[in-house]
């Protein structure tokens, strides 16, 4: 915390005084999203925390939509669940308009502009959506702060991103492999339990739980495992 | 590295604006004419800020035009010369200026007396028999003191508007392989050949 | 005096022939809605653009990264216009994508490219592709490439010093036949037969210029457009992935291929240097 004197003058003329203004932090935590032929993971870990310090070992930064998709958001916390409030909102206001839910790729158009409507002032939020789309099919949807989005197969980011990323590419791309193992259910969840257990071993803002939604037809489900606390 | 000239003579104005548009280290356009016409005898050149050029060159462009149409008559080249001025101080006390240099050329139809004015981004403006714009004007001046007359012919005109343009294929470093040549006088605005 | 009674008054276009009922309010008031700029969130500090001008500097604590880094083309030849882009995103030494769009497409006869921020792009390119919508129902025509580079860099021009980043080539077919124009964040829009942008553009450039010429075939066009992205590729370390080709023709565009470019790069590799003489 700074302290400020109050400013004495013999001026009597009062000159606004600007305070430092700074109002990003950045929470940590990875996020990560798989998207396969009929379903879709969204991952996160569940630590929150500010330099060396850890505030909680259990503030979900995931959230289960109302239309049935799911956002995890990623750099600062307070920004993210603001977002999410906003998102919320529109989603209850698109439901009274059209008397139906936002399909998955409208969310996405629309979470592009709510970002970029904050392009002078942004939201310090890495966000990726997943869900099913229109077809039934799993669709991950992966932002910059600003609005940019490109719909991907699967996306990690947050501070361990770097880490699993190339991970992800390996074992659910198979990128510059001849032999590609089939994308199920059990091997995205296994891949992801691999993915944190092993980033929480590298990276400081990794680790305490990790919270999975599985999305398919019959419904979302969420399951905690946990990691270490180290 | 833009350049700009024009020469008064006899009943006209000869003008030379290079066409070269870059952009950091990269040439974007060869062959871009940096003016607008403003009315049937008064032409506009510019250099400056990208961006800012065009826009403030088609805003002097329109208004320009529009007196015309409100009062029946054209806006004389002083009168050009000298809300375009305006136009460049009023928007040097905002906070968000227009960087742009420019020549103004126009001929009366009915004297026949060219003029020549000389605008910068800070809102300078000066009449002369002979300017240029940009880092040309090192070069170019002191050419033109030399060898500039009044009532010079357009042959003369066009002669010493070619020692200028080789002076600086000697000398200046930049390349500005091709220039566009425009006479104004009382039959209105032309290209022409050096 | 001249007599101006015949423009219509207010803030709504040249439309004369209006029905005369209640909803001429309604129509005017619309008008103004779909051609106003877009409001943004401001912080409040005594200046919002050296604020967040500090935010995206590397002096920044927590540092907004934007996606940078690209090489882009597009040129006119005798049968339309070739589009060439990577594909690879950005943020700092990080690769973030691959696998990036850079070609938008605006509508079924106009596309964009994308350089610079990657949100700046799509969004102001959607914007623009919403402002050619309602030009066409206004208008009952399609809207000429020119206008619709114009209205995108009105649009930008706006903004000027705010911090957009911003390189697009506006490509497309017209009345007048194929078109490109250059259109930046500062406000720069140049008509010409052959563009490079974003950081690769100078390697481009250097393999485009020696083999462009305005007979090329198509199929000369494409390869010519393809190994030039190759070759910025392999030159500029922000740029990479894949090569997407768009060819532009009077019936709008079409897709060419995308293509790996480590495949191009062993295509290539066999291949003997052309003849110099």
């Amino acid at each position: 915390m700074q302290m400020y004197e109050e400013q004495k003058s013999s001026c009597p003329v009062k000159v606004p005084v600007e305070c430092r203004f700074s109002p990003y932090t950045d929470n940590g935590g990875t996020t990560l999203a798989i998207a396969g032929d009929d379903f879709c993971v969204i991952a996160g870990d569940t630590r929150q925390s500010e330099g060396y310090s850890i505030n909680s070992r259990y503030a979900p930064k995931v959230y289960q939509l109302s239309n049935g998709s799911v956002l995890a958001t990623g750099g600062m916390y307070a920004d993210g669940v603001t977002l999410v409030k906003m998102i919320e909102q529109r989603l209850e206001w698109y439901r009274h308009a059209h008397d139906k839910q936002m399909s998955s790729g409208a969310l996405a158009q629309m979470l592009s502009t709510i970002l970029y409507h904050k392009r002078m002032f942004p939201y310090y939020v890495w966000n990726t959506l997943g869900g099913l789309d229109e077809d039934g099919k799993g669709a991950v949807y992966s932002y910059d702060p600003v609005g940019s989005y490109e719909k991907q197969k699967w996306n990690c980011s947050g501070s361990a991103g770097h880490l699993i990323q190339p991970f992800l590419d390996n074992q659910i791309g198979f990128t510059h492999q001849k032999e590609k193992a089939p994308l199920t259910l059990e091997r995205v969840v296994q891949v992801t339990k691999d993915a944190f257990t092993s980033a929480t071993e590298r990276d400081i803002y990794t680790g305490d739980n990790l919270e999975m939604f599985l999305v398919t037809q019959n419904g979302i489900e969420k399951t905690r495992v946990e990691l270490k606390k180290d | 590295m833009e350049a700009l000239f024009g020469i008064t003579g006899k009943g006209f104005v000869l003008t030379a604006s290079d066409t070269t548009m870059a952009r950091s280290i990269v040439i974007m356009k060869h062959g871009e004419d940096k003016s607008r016409v403003l009315n049937k005898n008064t032409l506009m050149m510019y250099t400056g800020e990208a961006g800012d050029t065009v826009q403030f060159a088609e805003y002097v462009q329109r208004n320009v035009q529009l007196y015309g149409i409100r009062n029946g008559v054209p806006l004389s080249a002083h009168a050009t010369a000298s809300y375009t001025r305006r136009e460049l101080a009023k928007a040097l006390r905002t906070r968000n200026p227009y960087h742009v240099n420019l020549l103004i050329a126009g001929t009366d139809p009915k004297t026949e007396t060219p003029e020549l004015y000389w605008l910068d981004h800070m809102a300078s403006m000066v009449k002369m028999p002979f300017a240029a714009q940009g880092y040309a004007s090192y070069f170019c001046m002191s050419t033109m003191d030399r060898y500039w007359k009044p009532d010079m012919t357009l042959e003369e005109a066009k002669a010493l508007m070619q020692k200028c343009i080789d002076e600086l294929k000697i000398r200046f470093i930049a390349s500005l392989p091709q220039f566009t040549i425009k006479i104004v006088d009382k039959d209105g605005i032309r290209d022409v050949q050096l | 005096m001249l007599d101006l009674s015949f423009l219509p008054s207010g803030r709504g276009g040249a439309v004369t022939d209006l029905p005369d009922d209640q909803d001429d309010a309604q129509t005017f008031a619309m008008d103004a809605a779909a051609f106003s700029h877009p409001s943004f969130v401001l912080p409040s500090v005594a200046d919002p653009v050296a604020w967040m001008k500090h935010q995206m500097s590397d002096a920044a604590e927590n540092r907004i990264k934007m996606a940078k880094g690209t090489t882009t083309l597009a040129f006119k030849f005798k049968d339309g216009i070739i589009v060439a882009v990577d594909s690879r995103a950005t943020g700092g030494t990080y690769i973030a994508s691959q696998s990036v769009k850079k070609i938008i497409e605006i509508n079924p006869y106009l596309l964009g490219t994308m350089a610079g921020g990657a949100a700046d792009c799509s969004y102001w390119e959607r914007e623009l592709g919403r402002r050619c919508r309602v030009y066409e129902l206004r208008n009952k025509e399609r809207i000429s490439v020119a206008a619709a580079s114009k209205l995108l860099s009105n649009m930008v021009y706006a903004y000027k010093g705010m911090g957009l980043s911003m390189g697009t080539m506006v490509v497309g077919w017209d009345k007048t036949g194929p078109a490109l124009f250059y259109v930046d964040s500062d406000g720069q829009r140049l008509k010409g037969d052959l563009f490079s942008v974003g950081s690769g553009s100078t390697f481009a450039y250097g393999v485009l210029d020696s083999g462009y010429h305005c007979n090329l075939s198509i199929e000369e066009a494409i390869d010519l457009g393809r190994r030039s992205i190759y070759h910025a590729t392999f030159r500029d370390a922000a740029s990479g992935g894949s090569v997407l080709i768009y060819h532009v023709r009077q019936d709008g565009w079409q897709v060419i291929s995308r293509t790996d470019v480590t495949e191009l790069h062993y295509q290539y590799a066999e291949e003997p240097r052309p003849s110099l003489l």
